[in-house]
This record gives structure tokens, C-alpha cells and sequence, in this order.
């Protein structure tokens, strides 16, 4: 196949597709064929890619991976034990992207398939290889599907909890997640996604929701990789009328991880809120980057991303939401703040607006800061040392958008993680 | 030996000195106050004894027990019985008031070697104290005074001085910003903790405060030097007269 010139080298070639099982399934084989014929010649995206300017591959393009269906070294037998529980959840554990029925519990109200019984319409629709780049890299060596159909209201929260895994090499896996809410359905759906110390592992996971008329969709997605990893997710979603989605995503570590949501209104009075909140230290990279598009009239979406930084961390906010002309009355509003924790780290957002409608409400706002002298010293004057000062007040910043979980008890949950990462880390040395 | 030693202390922001040579001893059970007029010097004397940045000490020093207060720093300060009620207390949104109070609690235990607070006796101490300020029950759920009133915020500093038992307590303007209902709530947590082993410094612009806040001496601090000293009747003498003859004699 044809390659631009100045491309970087990359993993993802001739070799690595060889390596990958060849998937019997015709539809899919034929489906991984026009996606590589997508990603080939453009391969990782590079600096020059607006999308991708604040978050460059380089370090990842030089990790030897293969594809984990190749690693016959990974024996995973147990959820690892850090992994949070959730009272009255039901798990679905995926192993480098593969659904593992030993290590998950049945659901009452959802039914749960492989691509084979699936809806094919689903495969594709919302995360096109020609969209993204990193949804076109998955779209050429997914191996399967997971789908997952809701027709009613779920009482038990879903975990889905996402372990990568390496033996003695690195390996990249390209999971395929497909959600779907029949009118009125409701579901809760917590995300872990983790590894396993040892050799790097690079998740390149799509994810692809719809959502009825009037189903309410509650998404709590955690990423806490380890240091040396990699995460490029891609979701998109798409809303009927009237419908409803919480997103929430956390990111608390990863060499670099992006978490790209892309949504798009389909019938009026559907409401969005997409919040987040990061906690980064040591080389940490992680982006947020988000697009809204109210194609329609009358919807709302509401994004509040808030992050803190230390070390040589690096957090990037890219929020673009656009109005197109017969969308009236939307209201769109997104907030990024940032709080640096010393001189190291750096701080990139860009917000977009793009708005063609001229009945609508449309705000963003974005600030970066330290923390407040005065505040510090308030609390030393009660006895209270700088480090857990410190605490105290990076998570208070953290606290309004955390507080915007719905779900208690992953509130209380994705809580609890912060305050772990603030211990684990030594405060002492921010400036 | 003074429960709090104040030792000819001269204090500099910039080049420009603000205390020139302050000599004030407390001994415990009493309650001192220093009046003065705006700009006076008033709030450098409490922040720099409780350790806000920005002061330069160039003589002189602070004894607590004997202790030199500048060798600690500001949250050491107030482990060791330092307590300063803020003119000012700021508003901290995030933090509720009753993780910050059991932080603070918390703190001043594990210094003195004691356990930590269990839940229950926390929740008990606290709404035992919060209703004999006459606070409202919900108001350590609340982020720390984030949309309190004036009022609410000075009965918080209160709560907090009878929580944290302080050796010694700086009131910084407490009047300020308190209608009349609200004065008198505040002084009667105040003389309720009112004991033979801790003293009061109270820092004050106007003689309504020490009306019911009742002072062993009084003391006024004009161009940053103290011009007269003298018992609770120099504050009514202040508020008939007001400061013109000391700012005459210290020009």
C-alpha cells in the first residue's frame, strides 16, 4: 500500500498484521480490510494533525508491540486486587480486550454478545476509520466485538473492568465495544480500565452508544493504567430525543492516554453532561478531548473537566462544540481549570466553538492557577501541616466536577481514588 | 514566666517599618486588648505572631512558654496553642466544614501524641459546641464558610478557637462586619473559654467589643509604637476622646 512520505515509523505495519488471528467472520474480515486501506497510508497521526498537536505518538511509535492474540505468555486469572468494588455491581472483566466469562457475572437486563449475534448496523456507524485516526487503527485489528443491549431499566450497576496484560513483550490490543439503549432503557456503566505491571501495553479500545428516545445512559470511565502505558480511547455516541447520558472520565496515570468523546444530538431534548477530572504526576500525559454537535434544536450538553498537575505531567483539554444552523435554542456550555502543583508540569486547552444557529446560549470558560496563599494560610493557622493543606485543597479543586457523578456510591469511589493518588504521591515538594 | 512574651518587636513590610519596638507580656487568665486607629499596626501584630508570609521581623522576638514562636512555622505555631481568629475568614469551597474541623482536630492530637478522633465523639463534640453558638446543624456540611453570613463566619472562628483549645487567643477585629445580636453570641463563646491557663489578645478599633468582651488591660498602639497602657477604663476614655492626643504625642 501507498505511504505519504514523512510519515513516522510505527508498529502497526505488514509484520503486525500477519501476526494478528485472521477473523473467520467475513463481514469483519471485510470491515478490517477497508480500514486498513484508511489507516495505511496516513498511519499514526503526527503534530501536523490540529486534533493531535498537544498529544505526540513518537513515544509510543517506538514500542515493539505485537498484537496480544499473538502473546501466547499472559495468563490473567483474577481480577487484580486494587481494582475498586462496587457494592451491588455485576462484572464484565475483558483480558486485552477479550470478554472473559470465568472472571465476569451474568446481568439481569442486559444481553451480551459477540459480534456474531450482534447488530452489524452498529459496527461502524459512529466511530468511521475516515473520522479518527486512532478509531481507524482499531477498526484494522479488532478482533471481535462486544455489544451490549439494554431494553430496560437496569437496577445493577455494570462494571466493566479492562485489564491489560503483557508477557515478555509489549503487546497493543483493539477492543470494540457496542452499546445500545431501546427507547426508555436505563443503564449504569462503570469502566475501569488497568494493568498489570511488566512490559508496556498500548489499549486502543472504540466504543459505540446509542441511545434510544428517552433511555438514560449513566458512563463512569476510570483510567488508571500503569506508568509506562498506553491509552487512546475513542468514543462516540449518538442521542435520540429526549434522551439522556452522564459521562464522567478520570484520569489518574498512564505514560500517555487520551480520552476522546465525540457526541452527536439526533433528536431534540437530548441532554449531555461529559465531566472529568485529572490527577497527574511524574511524565504523565493525558488528554481530554472532547466534540459536541447539536445538530438539532433544544438540547443541552455541559462539560466541567478539572485537573491537577505535577512533576513534568503534561494535561491537554480540547473541547470543540458545534451549533449547527437549525439547532435553536441549544444550550452548550464547557469549563476546563487546571491547578498547578509546582513549575514542571504544562497545561494545553483549546476550546472551539463553532456555532451557525442564532437563538442559543453557548459559553466556555478556562483558567489555570496555583493554590491560594491565602487559603494555606488558613488552614497552617489551625494546626494543619503544608502537605495535607495541600490535599485538602487539590481535592476541594477537584471536588466540583467530581461532585457532578450522580451515583453515590461511584462518587464516593472515584473519591476514594483521588484521595489514594494524593497520598501516594509526596505533596511536600510543590511549590 | 508570661504565657506570651512580646519583646521589643520591630516589624518591616518592604522598607517601610510598621511595629517599632512592641513590649507586651500575658500572663494566663487575662485578657489584653490593643486598640488603635486604622493603619496603626494592628493586623501586622497578629499575622506576624501567628506567621503569615510577608513580614520581616528585624528585632526583637515572640516567647510562648518560654518558646520562640518565629523559629516555628505558622502551623507549628498553632499546634502549640496559637490561635488566631481572622478579620477575615476565608471562604474555601470544596473543603466542608466538618473534614476541615476534624483535620484541624486531628493535627493538634497527633502533635501532643494522642489519638486520632473517632467518628462518633467528633459528631457529638461538635453539634454539642455548634449549639451552644447557636448554629445551625447543617452548617459543618456546608463548604468552609462559602455563603455563611457575617455572622456565621465569626461564630465559625468561635467553634473552631473552642474545638482547638488554644494556649493563646489573637482576635483580629472580631467585631467587624457583626450586628449587635450577633457581637454578643460571638463574646459569650469567647468568655466561656475564658481560664486561668490561656489568655486573650484582643485587637480591636472600637470600645462596643469590650463592652462584652471585658478586658484585665488595655493597651493602644499608635504609629506602631504601644502610647499608653492602662485597665479597662482607658477603652471608655478612648471612645469619649478617640486617638488625636496619641497620635499628636507619637508624631
Amino acid at each position: 500500500m501507498k505511504r505519504a512520505p514523512g510519515l513516522m515509523d510505527h508498529p502497526f505495519g505488514a509484520d503486525y498484521a500477519q501476526r494478528t488471528l485472521a477473523p473467520a467472520d467475513k463481514h469483519l474480515a471485510g470491515f478490517r480490510e477497508q480500514a486498513r486501506a484508511v489507516f495505511e497510508p496516513h498511519g499514526l497521526p503526527g503534530p501536523k494533525n490540529e486534533s493531535w498537536r498537544f498529544t505526540p505518538l513518537r513515544s509510543l511509535a517506538k514500542v515493539p508491540f505485537i498484537p496480544a492474540d499473538a502473546a501466547d505468555d499472559v495468563d490473567v486469572s483474577a481480577v487484580p486486587p486494587g481494582v475498586v468494588s462496587l457494592p451491588g455491581s455485576a462484572r464484565i472483566v475483558l483480558v486485552n480486550g477479550v470478554y472473559r466469562r470465568d472472571l465476569s457475572d451474568a446481568i439481569e437486563g442486559v444481553e451480551i454478545f459477540g459480534l456474531q449475534g450482534a447488530d452489524r448496523n452498529l459496527l461502524g456507524h459512529l466511530a468511521t476509520a475516515a473520522s479518527a485516526p486512532l478509531a481507524a487503527l482499531n477498526a484494522s485489528f479488532m478482533t471481535g466485538a462486544l455489544a451490549l443491549r439494554v431494553n430496560g431499566a437496569v437496577p445493577a450497576t455494570l462494571h466493566l473492568i479492562s485489564i491489560a496484560a503483557a508477557g515478555n513483550q509489549p503487546v497493543a490490543f483493539h477492543p470494540r465495544l457496542l452499546i445500545s439503549l431501546a427507547p426508555g432503557a436505563s443503564l449504569t456503566l462503570v469502566e475501569t480500565h488497568c494493568g498489570l505491571p511488566g512490559q508496556a501495553t498500548f489499549a486502543n479500545p472504540v466504543t459505540e452508544i446509542t441511545l434510544g428516545e428517552d433511555a438514560h445512559l449513566r458512563r463512569y470511565v476510570q483510567v488508571a493504567e500503569q506508568d509506562d502505558s498506553f491509552h487512546l480511547a475513542t468514543t462516540a455516541v449518538a442521542l435520540a430525543a429526549n434522551s439522556r447520558m452522564e459521562g464522567f472520565h478520570l484520569g489518574l496515570g498512564g505514560a500517555l492516554v487520551r480520552q476522546e468523546v465525540n457526541v452527536v444530538m439526533r433528536g431534540t431534548a437530548a441532554a449531555l453532561e461529559l465531566h472529568g477530572a485529572y490527577a497527574l504526576g511524574g511524565h504523565d500525559h493525558h488528554d481530554f478531548t472532547t466534540s459536541v454537535n447539536h445538530h438539532v434544536p433544544g438540547c443541552t450538553s455541559s462539560q466541567v473537566f478539572k485537573g491537577v498537575v505535577d512533576g513534568e505531567s503534561h494535561g491537554v483539554y480540547q473541547g470543540r462544540i458545534h451549533v449547527a444552523r437549525d439547532a435553536q435554542k441549544t444550550d452548550a456550555r464547557q469549563q476546563h481549570k487546571a491547578l498547578f502543583l509546582g513549575r514542571g508540569p504544562q497545561i494545553d486547552c483549546k476550546p472551539e466553538l463553532e456555532i451557525y444557529a442564532d437563538d442559543v446560549q453557548c459559553a466556555h470558560g478556562a483558567a489555570t492557577g496555583e493554590i491560594d496563599a491565602d487559603h494555606m494560610f488558613f488552614l497552617a493557622a489551625r494546626g494543619i501541616d503544608p502537605a495535607t493543606a495541600r490535599m485538602l485543597l487539590v481535592e476541594a479543586f477537584l471536588a466540583d466536577a467530581v461532585e457532578r457523578i450522580s451515583d453515590e456510591t461511584v462518587r464516593a469511589a472515584f473519591g476514594r481514588d483521588i484521595q489514594g493518588w494524593l497520598s501516594r504521591r509526596n505533596l511536600k515538594a510543590a511549590a | 514566666m508570661a504565657l506570651l512574651e512580646i519583646k521589643n518587636l520591630h516589624v518591616s513590610v518592604g522598607d517601610r517599618e510598621i511595629l517599632k519596638g512592641i513590649n507586651l507580656s500575658l500572663n494566663g487568665g487575662e485578657v489584653h486588648a490593643v486598640m488603635g486607629p486604622n493603619g496603626t499596626g494592628k493586623s501586622t501584630l497578629s499575622n506576624v505572631i501567628a506567621g503569615r508570609a510577608g513580614y520581616d521581623v528585624t528585632q526583637g522576638e515572640v516567647l510562648l512558654d518560654g518558646k520562640d514562636v518565629f523559629a516555628m512555622a505558622a502551623d507549628e505555631r498553632a499546634r502549640a496553642g496559637i490561635f488566631l481568629a481572622f478579620q477575615y475568614p476565608v471562604e474555601i469551597p470544596g473543603v466542608s466544614t466538618s473534614s476541615f474541623l476534624k483535620t484541624a482536630i486531628n493535627a493538634k492530637r497527633r502533635a501532643a501524641g494522642q489519638k486520632e478522633i473517632d467518628a462518633m465523639e467528633f459528631l457529638k463534640l461538635v453539634k454539642a459546641k455548634t449549639k451552644a453558638l447557636g448554629m445551625a446543624d447543617d452548617m459543618i456540611k456546608r463548604p468552609l464558610n462559602v455563603g455563611f453570613s457575617g455572622g456565621e463566619k465569626k461564630r465559625a472562628e468561635v467553634l473552631q478557637m473552642t474545638l482547638l483549645e488554644p494556649r493563646v487567643a489573637i482576635l483580629d477585629e472580631t467585631d467587624s462586619g457583626l450586628d449587635i445580636d450577633a457581637l454578643k453570641v460571638v463574646s459569650d463563646g469567647v468568655n466561656a473559654l475564658r481560664r486561668e491557663d490561656r489568655a486573650f489578645l484582643v485587637i480591636t478599633h472600637y470600645q462596643r467589643l469590650l463592652d462584652y468582651i471585658v478586658p484585665d488591660h488595655v493597651h493602644v498602639l499608635v504609629n506602631g509604637r504601644i502610647a499608653a497602657s492602662g485597665g479597662k477604663e482607658l477603652a471608655l476614655e478612648l471612645e469619649a476622646e478617640g486617638y488625636a492626643k496619641y497620635q499628636g504625642a507619637a508624631a
